[in-house]
């Protein structure tokens, strides 16, 4: 189905709602109805929805996009370790430094720096800002990568998904606000936590096997659907008297339209994952149907349709990013998994003109040493890796009223320490949430007694970052 | 240069120390060029305008004089020593300001300079101060830190109604309001009530005969004593506790490290709960069992089990700043003791005193330096990781000698294995030989070889395997006063590096009726916290613990607010009963059997759930208990209610949740390395699938496929603590029930043993209700499912039996309806 841009996105979706399993979305979203109500934000927006690209594992902000000639000169050589002694790492011990994998060149009009690597993603660099001063405060996925969704190290809090859908609630009544694609463990990256559940990630699944289904418990557990829907209908009866017995009962009546929902999502859902009418053009920019890029080409291009029918935030992980050793290989693989797709958000959403109010965020959970890690101790430097670094990283933002073609943020000469332009998570929380016209400090969530916020008591919008 | 000329000038006189004129003397170089760059650069974060960051303000000279969390910022003259100094030179280990990078060059000079000059400041207002104090005389008024009083039973109209002295303080109120108590419920929904909430667990086609025809008066007695005397009662009741301890059979949340002593803590609740362990003495375990005298090896054993409550929530282990890890551990202990025992949260406080409740950042600190002086983790040889301190458990003669039997037996499993593996690699190695010996054509041993050396692989894994998880003498996870015990300086804002005064040990003194003892040298004071919390004057721990119970029975606490008695939290709905049961409960030996018996003995336990029209319009929220409160079962209780539906429920005597024992289900197990011996969880004992969920592993960062209901139906997740679980409605618990493999596995085994035993359809339809719903079928529904199963049967009718498959339908439809679902 072409686009046609007279109608309005929820027109649009009615209208192809066959095709694209806006049904059974609505149903994913339907216990939410109130909850997801559409609210006004604090202020005037810029972007009205967001798509975070998640690269899980931590990609070397030395590789891809802020390398330092220090490093290269001294490359394999003993280097000065700037770690406060309190701190272990193992395997870096002889602190080596390590030159980047490949050369990093500006890119475009505006010379934002970028690898070999990410031949694709230079190719939008002027669309999009690089932020090279992030940094975050645990050198541990699991902690880190929480802190990075929730904004807390440990402790169960809810994620930035939910806090963005509880702060303006669905773009449209016919669907879920929240949607997260691909996620990996643990369930507090996408979870509401004292938050409606409503506000919890919808967690989808691009079927790339036959015996996969886009949700969980999809498939029928009765021979046919004929005899299912018999069993439904028994089931529905005997809730209904039940019901009546007791002079009504809104939780069971819940549990009654929800069983309908769930029956009708079994045929609608695939529908959801189901791309056999985008164009040719668009499965080739994303790279779907090549088998390095078929993964994460699917799941990008998803995130842009659940994000033009108006889903507030998407997500999608691309994990791997975790190179300890053979980095040099490693990293080249994981750019040609990711490159191309996420470049065709970028591309595609521009082109549909979303971009100016979708915010995309690209970034790992932290970045890497500038010196390297063998733990084998034996290794030659070629093939070592790199260690987590909290300090200092790099991600891009794009769209959504970020200044494009901006390099923000700058680090020392070995790459360990922000000198300029730093933004903490916190600082990316509070900025996200600015964007999208809601001020951190009032969107809040009274629970035992404390008002609770994704920044908790920190963050700063970073202003210099806007356009 | 005029101004350069005075400013030589001042330099001259600072030395003669008469600083307070001076810095009266150059108003105009500080507003030309210092004030504007305070405003350009600070005040957005060190104002009173913007934000008091670090307790800073530098919009008034008395604001940096006095300075934020770290001092003074300012020494006037002393340009290297002043903080603003070393903070805009970057060259401060933790201040480097401004955040968003270092100033100009010009600017610092700017700065220092002034401060070079004696920081001359001619603005006069002074700041208020950022924090006010704590006052905790009036934080004594609040009800719940006022002492426990016994109140007198209030006089009722209708003086039939009441069974327990509970029911009076009940009905005075309804009574009051106009409101009618809801008429009882009838035995059928009475039993599957009480057995839920007891047990967890629905009654048996025989436990509802037994009941239904026991018409004597100590029917409800009888069934009562049953329930609270079977296993399952500890076995439903411990996890409830669970939820409050972030209990998992993993360590942490990275890695997948496994917690393979943690089940101990979990055996030992169930236990205690079924042994009705007294309220108190299980605090005093649970805090400071290890140094609590013994009797016997068991006992000893329990204490020290015990402790694991300290250390088995989501205990970061891999942070490389071992300072930091263990603040944060202490810190977690302080939340979990407060938050479990007295229903507050004193984590608030640890960067400052709490915002609302009265408790000030000392009091924190107090309690702080209790488990700063425990030891509970320690740096262990693997990369950068800390493991949980585990303490080893005094055996029985009897149990020694078990042991003793099971390690010589794997002593020769070990031989046989390292015997083997030695063989195969011998084997191998004469192969190998002969092989570059032979002449082409002569027959190919490769395949030979590379089976051996699969075989060897194998085999070494194996010995692995078996090296490592050696039948040692038994250990738990526990704690031990540390070797450095003492008061715990104040971290500043939370932060281990800045330290503020020093706090002297003790407890909140907002719930305390005398100071807090000294505590002697060399110890963690651990056991006089427990004697402090145990205390029958404490005016929180009896209140929490009766209210924690209540909410189990009732569905909403007397107090709704279960883990949180502060000022922002609910007041209780009936104080005086809440009271009433908190001293009961002290004066009967904190017995939670004894509590629990009464309650579910209760008329008001006794009421139908479904309320009068007037009681629905008077109290909408049911805030009165005018009726009972239903419930969605937990996902517990779903998931071993299908079982014991089914027939298919296999008791079981606790031990490890992880099975370990698979090879495949541990990943590296090497004693060198980066990563700490760890789990990839992919294989489970066959007879898990029909234990009781208590028993199964829990699994921090995902729940591994038999436990994927506890996500769909709200399980606490276990790196939180929380006494009161959500009960939310939707549509993946619909597709779970619909769908699911573990459902449909259950309707199946339910149909295959309704179909076991002999009788006609309408016999069968008889048990089916029984089990499913626990009462009695219906006419309209006899007929309803009898054409349900002619419908399904898909062969036409006929006259041969109703095929198996249509009978999973029908009890598939059952479990997965609202009755089944929910406890009226």
């Amino acid at each position: 189905m072409k686009f046609n841009p007279v109608l309005n996105r929820r027109q649009w979706l009615r209208a192809s709602a066959c095709g694209f399993g806006a049904l059974a979305l609505q149903d994913l979203a339907y216990a939410a109805a109130g909850t997801l109500a559409e609210r006004p934000p604090h202020f005037t927006p810029r972007a009205k929805r967001v798509i975070f690209l998640f690269m899980q594992g931590g990609p070397s902000q030395h590789d891809l996009f802020d390398p330092k000639p220090y490093i290269r000169s001294r490359h394999g050589e003993k280097i000065d370790s700037p770690l406060p002694k309190q701190l272990l790492q193992v395997g870096t011990e002889k602190f080596l430094a390590l030159a980047e994998a490949a050369p990093v060149r500006p890119r475009g009009q505006s010379g934002v720096p970028m690898s070999d690597l990410l031949p694709h993603l230079s190719g939008v660099a002027d669309d999009l800002c690089l932020l090279r001063g992030m940094s975050a405060d645990n050198p541990q996925h699991a902690p880190a990568e929480l802190q990075f969704h929730t904004g807390t190290q440990n402790d169960v809090r809810p994620s930035m998904g939910a806090w963005i859908s509880y702060g303006l609630g669905s773009e449209s009544r016919d669907l879920p606000s929240f949607v997260t694609i691909h996620p990996q463990a643990d369930v507090r990256y996408y979870g509401s936590a004292f938050l409606p559940a409503a506000h919890q990630g919808t967690r989808l699944t691009v079927p790339l096997q036959p015996d996969q289904t886009p949700v969980e418990n999809l498939r029928n557990a009765s021979p046919n659907a004929t005899i299912q829907r018999d069993r439904l209908e028994l089931t529905q009866r005997l809730n209904r008297r039940l019901v009546d017995r007791l002079d009504g009962d809104q939780a069971m009546q819940g549990m009654i339209e929800a069983m309908e929902l769930a029956f009708r999502m079994q045929r609608t859902a695939p529908e959801i994952v189901d791309l056999s009418r985008e164009s040719k053009a668009t499965l080739d920019l994303y790279g779907v149907g090549n088998r390095t890029t078929d993964r994460n080409g699917r799941a990008c291009l998803l995130a842009r349709r659940l994000s033009e029918a108006g889903v507030r935030f998407v997500q999608v992980t691309m994990g791997g990013w975790d190179h300890h050793g053979e980095i040099r290989s490693n990293i080249r693989r994981l750019c040609a998994e990711t490159d191309q797709p996420a470049a065709a958000l970028l591309k595609d959403l521009k082109s549909r003109g979303l971009l100016d109010d979708t915010l995309v965020l690209w970034s790992g959970e932290f970045g890497r040493t500038p010196w390297s890690q063998d733990l084998s101790g034996t290794a030659p430097i070629d093939t070592h890796g790199r260690e987590h670094q909290p300090e200092s990283f790099c991600a891009w933002m794009a769209g959504g009223g970020i200044r494009p073609g901006l390099t923000h943020g700058e680090t020392d000469e070995m790459g360990y320490r922000v000198v300029a332009g730093r933004v903490h998570l916190h600082d990316l929380h509070a900025t996200i949430l600015h964007q999208l016209g809601l001020d951190h400090t009032r969107l809040t969530w009274r629970h035992m007694g404390r008002d609770y916020r994704l920044t908790d008591v920190y963050g700063e919008v970073v202003k210099e970052i806007l356009a | 240069m005029r101004v350069l000329l005075f400013l030589t000038a001042l330099l001259l006189i600072s030395s003669t120390g008469m600083s307070t004129r001076r810095a009266d003397a150059a108003p105009g170089a500080f507003e030309q060029k210092v004030l504007p760059l305070l405003r350009k650069r600070c005040y957005a974060c060190h104002s009173h305008e913007g934000k008091l960051q670090g307790g800073l303000a530098l919009d008034s000279r008395s604001g940096w004089q006095r300075g934020g969390d770290h001092g003074p910022a300012v020494k006037p003259g002393d340009v290297d020593g002043s903080l603003l100094i070393q903070a805009v030179r970057f060259r401060h280990a933790e201040l480097r300001m401004p955040p968003s990078g270092r100033l100009p060059a010009a600017e610092i000079a700017v700065l220092e300079d002034w401060v070079r000059q004696g920081a001359p400041d001619p603005r006069v207002a002074s700041a208020p101060a950022a924090t006010g104090g704590v006052d905790l005389r009036r934080g004594k008024q609040f009800w719940a830190y006022r002492p426990v009083t016994q109140p007198a039973v209030p006089p009722v109209k209708n003086t039939t109604w009441p069974r327990d002295p509970t029911d009076r303080f009940i009905l005075s109120k309804l009574e009051n309001r106009g409101i009618p108590p809801a008429p009882d419920a009838d035995r059928y929904t009475w039993l599957r009530r009480v057995s839920l909430d007891l047990t967890g667990l629905p009654p048996t086609p025989d436990a509802i005969q037994r009941y239904v025809s026991d018409q004597s008066p100590q029917a409800d007695a009888r069934v009562v004593d049953g329930l609270l005397n079977s296993t399952g009662f500890g076995e439903r009741w411990a996890r409830h506790w669970l939820d409050l301890t972030g209990y998992a059979d993993q360590v942490g949340t990275s890695n997948d490290v496994f917690a393979e002593h943690a089940w101990r803590y979990r055996d030992y609740l169930i236990r205690a709960f079924n042994q009705d362990k007294p309220y108190d003495r299980l605090i005093r375990e649970q805090v400071a069992g290890d140094l609590l005298p013994h009797k016997s090896a068991e006992e000893r054993a329990d204490n020290r089990v015990a402790t694991g409550f300290l250390v088995l929530g989501d205990v970061e282990i891999v942070n490389p700043d071992k300072l930091k890890l263990e603040t944060d551990h202490a810190d977690q202990q302080v939340s979990k003791v407060s938050q479990a025992f007295l229903g507050q949260t004193v984590g608030c406080a640890r960067c400052h005193d709490h915002k609302f409740d009265p408790i000030p950042q000392s009091d924190y600190y107090a309690l702080a330096g209790i488990f700063k002086s425990t030891h509970s983790t320690h740096k262990i040889p693997y990369g950068i990781w800390s493991g949980i301190n585990t303490v080893e458990l005094p055996e029985t003669s009897a149990q020694v000698t078990l042991r003793k039997g099971r390690e010589a037996e794997h002593q020769r499993k070990l031989e046989r294995l390292r015997q083997e593996h030695r063989e195969t690699l011998g084997r191998q190695q004469t192969l190998t030989a002969q092989m570059s010996k032979a002449s082409p054509g002569s027959a190919d041993l490769k395949p030979q070889i590379d089976e051996l050396a699969a075989k060897s692989r194998r085999l070494a894994s194996e010995l692995e395997h078996a090296e490592f998880f050696q039948p040692n003498s038994p250990r738990a996870f526990g704690v031990r006063d540390g070797e450095q015990t003492g008061d715990m300086r104040i971290c500043i804002r939370g932060n281990p590096y800045a330290l503020g005064p020093s706090v002297p040990r003790g407890f909140l003194r907002v719930a305390s009726w005398g100071p807090s003892p000294p505590i002697p040298a060399g110890q963690s004071g651990r056991l006089q916290l427990a004697d402090w919390l145990t205390d029958p004057r404490h005016p929180l721990t009896a209140r929490v613990a009766v209210n924690r119970i209540w909410q189990k029975l009732f569905g909403e606490g007397l107090v709704r607010s279960v883990d949180y008695f502060g000022i922002r939290g609910e007041k209780p709905s009936h104080p005086e009963l809440l009271d009433h049961l908190a001293t009961r409960f002290m004066r009967e030996g904190w017995s939670q059997k004894k509590l629990i018996r009464a309650l579910v003995l209760s008329r008001t336990y006794r009421m139908s759930s479904k309320g009068s029209a007037e009681s629905l319009v008077k109290d909408p929220e049911n805030r009165l208990l005018s009726r009972m409160n239903r419930q969605r079962l937990d996902a517990e209780a779903i998931r071993d209610g299908l079982l014991v539906v089914s027939g298919e429920l296999k008791g079981c005597d606790g031990g490890p949740g992880l099975p370990l024992e698979y090879l495949e289900n541990t990943g590296g197990l090497k004693q060198s390395g980066v990563n700490p011996p760890n789990f990839r969880l992919s294989r489970f004992r066959p007879e898990q699938e029909f234990q009781r969920s208590v028993y199964l592993p829990v699994i921090r960062s995902s729940q591994p496929a038999p436990t994927r209901l506890r996500d769909v139906f709200d399980f606490t997740q276990p790196a939180q603590m929380a006494g009161r679980r959500p009960q939310t409605v939707v549509p993946t618990q619909a597709l779970f029930l619909l769908n699911n493999g573990m459902v449909r596995s259950r309707a199946e085994g339910l149909a295959k043993s309704i179909l076991s035993s002999p009788g006609e359809t309408h016999d069968r339809l008889d048990a089916l209700w029984l089990r499913v719903f626990n009462r009695p079928i219906l006419a309209p529904e006899r007929d309803e499912a009898a054409a349900f199963l002619e419908r399904t049967r898909g062969d036409g009718g006929g006259s041969a039996a109703i095929p198996q498959a249509s009978w999973v339908e029908l009890a598939h439809a059952l479990i997965e309806s609202n009755e089944f679902l929910f406890r009226l």
